[in-house]
């Protein structure tokens, strides 16, 4: 009896037009879904259920980790307060990981929130770093380390540490690394991560790396771990403005 | 099973009227189309559900209070009272998303879909987010099998652990299925899916479909997939496995986020329709498609159908 399905497809009113005829050509209009929203009604057995996961997981969220003397801000700026703490907690992480590495790279569009003055908690920062992007530190020629500040400069500036750079109509006016002129001969390791790495947000200046090395620690476990040092250290946040990156007119 | 083969085409032709008539009202009781010479399968399906265990908080975002897996409980089980043949699949991305999965490594996400009674689910890219060892660690928890046909997993942790296809009989009928992922290849950390092997989704769904309603004699063949519902260059999609293959009568999709409001139909190689569809992400949306099988004939149509849960919807489920 199992010999030949034929595969059709019915809506109600197309049924209704076509059934004093025959079955074969119906149509479906619409696919059914549901929206889930505050109409249903919550199972309880499963509130009940994740409940203990819940209050775990507000504890940790809750977690205070540091304290900021002031709002650190995003701002679309050629540097923002969040985007110095990023960079420079990104840099502190990279050179604990090799101490060869000099500057950092993130981009606005990766800080995804602001951090609020007063005490910083880990929610805090999985608001400010909510993606699962690791660590990565690559090895560039002087000539691509070059290449990477004329894309910060095109970009009107991008979170970075370990560098000073001066902008005039989009373009370098001057650059220098932890204080040094680069030596486009020379070698140099940046932190940044894996995302940006691969290209990601419009990167396309690290096409030509010496080497690349991926680290299984996260961007965000990088920001916990950095101001839980400074909280260690009795230090409370305090980025600064400082001129790293700079438009000038 | 003898008797369910005649088919009275007056008895049909009354159902379509007293259908066509409640339609008209602006909904669509499915139940009609429920008798003893037809069979229906009513398909409920997730995709991309990203650890979003709660609803989206109130805060001005694009989602704001929608979604939790609580809601979705109540909404599964009211179907389920006015349902006999219920499937509930999975399409993957199941993890990562929110903090829930940082904290608990998916644990939680495994926990409440059996609770939910998953029949059946397959591995997003994310499900590798900690690793093959952290997804063999608790995949155990899961009550349901996952289906993963294109993913070689011989030689690490997740050997055996993962099946190729499923049979489940509901209601006297056969429904296989299977399941197939993307490509992790630059989506995933390298180190996190070492040792598995990726196959060309295409000829494994080609061979397993082909099984299952062959030899299996299997009345329908559900994908699920986390392939993507289309793209813009030549990767696997959706749209494309559909194309593709033979035997495969519905691919539930993800990865992709796509909302479709309507599934889409496209031709296979025999010329006949595969419907694909795909419920966005974050469980904002709860996909259903109803099959409906004709003993007698041999039919089976897919009745489909849309309304929005509010609180109009709410009485009507409750029934």
């Amino acid at each position: 009896m199992r010999s030949f399905f034929y595969w059709g497809a019915l809506l109600a009113t197309t049924l209704v037009l076509s059934s004093c005829k025959t079955q074969m050509y119906p149509t479906v209009s619409k696919d059914q879904y549901y929206q889930i929203d505050g109409s249903i009604p919550a199972d309880s057995s499963i509130i009940n259920y994740y409940t203990p996961y819940k209050k775990q997981l507000e504890e940790e969220m809750d977690r205070v980790l540091g304290y900021s003397d002031q709002h650190l801000s995003r701002t679309r700026g050629a540097e923002s307060l969040a985007g110095n703490f990023f960079a420079d907690a990104l840099l502190w992480k990279g050179q604990q990981l090799d101490p060869d590495v000099t500057m950092s790279f993130a981009t606005k569009g990766g800080i995804r929130a602001d951090l609020k003055a007063g005490n910083i908690t880990v929610g805090g920062i999985f608001e400010m770093m909510p993606f699962e992007n690791a660590i990565t530190i690559l090895t560039l020629t002087g000539k691509d380390v070059l290449r990477w500040a004329a894309f910060i400069a095109e970009t009107g500036g991008q979170p970075t540490s370990g560098i000073t750079l001066r902008i005039k109509d989009g373009q370098i006016d001057e650059f220098l690394i932890q204080g040094r002129p680069v030596d486009p001969d020379a070698t140099y390791k940046l932190v940044t991560y894996d995302y940006l790495a691969n290209g990601g947000d419009y990167v396309t200046v690290f096409d030509n790396v010496l080497a690349r090395k991926d680290y299984p620690q996260r961007v965000r476990e990088a920001l916990i771990e950095y101001v839980s040092d400074l909280t260690k250290q009795g230090k409370h946040i305090q980025a600064q403005l400082d001129g790293r990156v700079e438009i000038i007119k | 099973m003898e008797e369910l083969k005649s088919l009275n085409r007056r008895t049909f032709i009354k159902q379509s009227f007293a259908l066509g008539a409640v339609a008209a009202f602006g909904t669509l009781p499915l139940d009609v189309l429920a008798t003893d010479k037809q069979v229906r399968l009513t398909i409920l399906h997730t995709n991309d559900v990203h650890s979003r265990i709660e609803p989206f908080p109130l805060d001005g975002s694009r989602h704001q209070g929608l979604g939790g897996v609580a809601r979705r409980s109540t909404l599964i089980n009211s179907i389920r009272k006015t349902e006999k043949n219920v499937l509930l699949l999975d399409a993957g991305d199941m993890f990562q998303g929110t903090p829930y999965f940082n904290m608990f490594e998916g644990k939680l996400e495994l926990e409440l879909m059996s609770k939910l009674g998953y029949d059946a689910g397959t591995f997003g890219n994310h499900e590798f987010d900690n690793g093959i060892q952290g997804l063999a660690k608790h995949l155990h928890i899961a009550n349901f099998p996952f289906l993963t046909a294109n993913y070689d997993f011989t030689g690490t942790l997740l050997e055996g652990k993962t099946k190729e296809y499923l049979i489940i009989e509901k209601g006297g009928l056969r429904v296989g299925l299977t399941g197939v992922g993307i490509d992790v290849e630059g989506l995933v950390d390298p180190n996190s899916h070492r040792g598995m092997t990726y196959l060309d989704p295409i000829p494994v769904v080609n061979r397993v479909a082909k099984f299952l309603k062959e030899e299996k004699k299997c009345d329908l063949v559900i994908c699920l997939s986390h392939l993507g519902y289309a793209y813009e260059d030549d990767k696997v999609s959706d749209l494309k496995l559909a194309a593709s293959t033979r035997h495969v009568d519905i691919i539930l999709g993800g990865h992709t986020h796509t909302f479709l409001d309507e599934p889409t139909r496209i031709k296979d190689l025999d010329g006949k329709e595969v419907w694909i569809n795909q419920v966005g992400f974050a469980g904002i949306r709860l996909g259903r498609l109803d099959v409906v099988f004709n003993k007698a004939t041999g039919k089976k149509n897919i009745v489909a159908s849309q309304y929005t849960v509010d609180k109009q919807f709410d009485g009507l489920v409750n029934v």
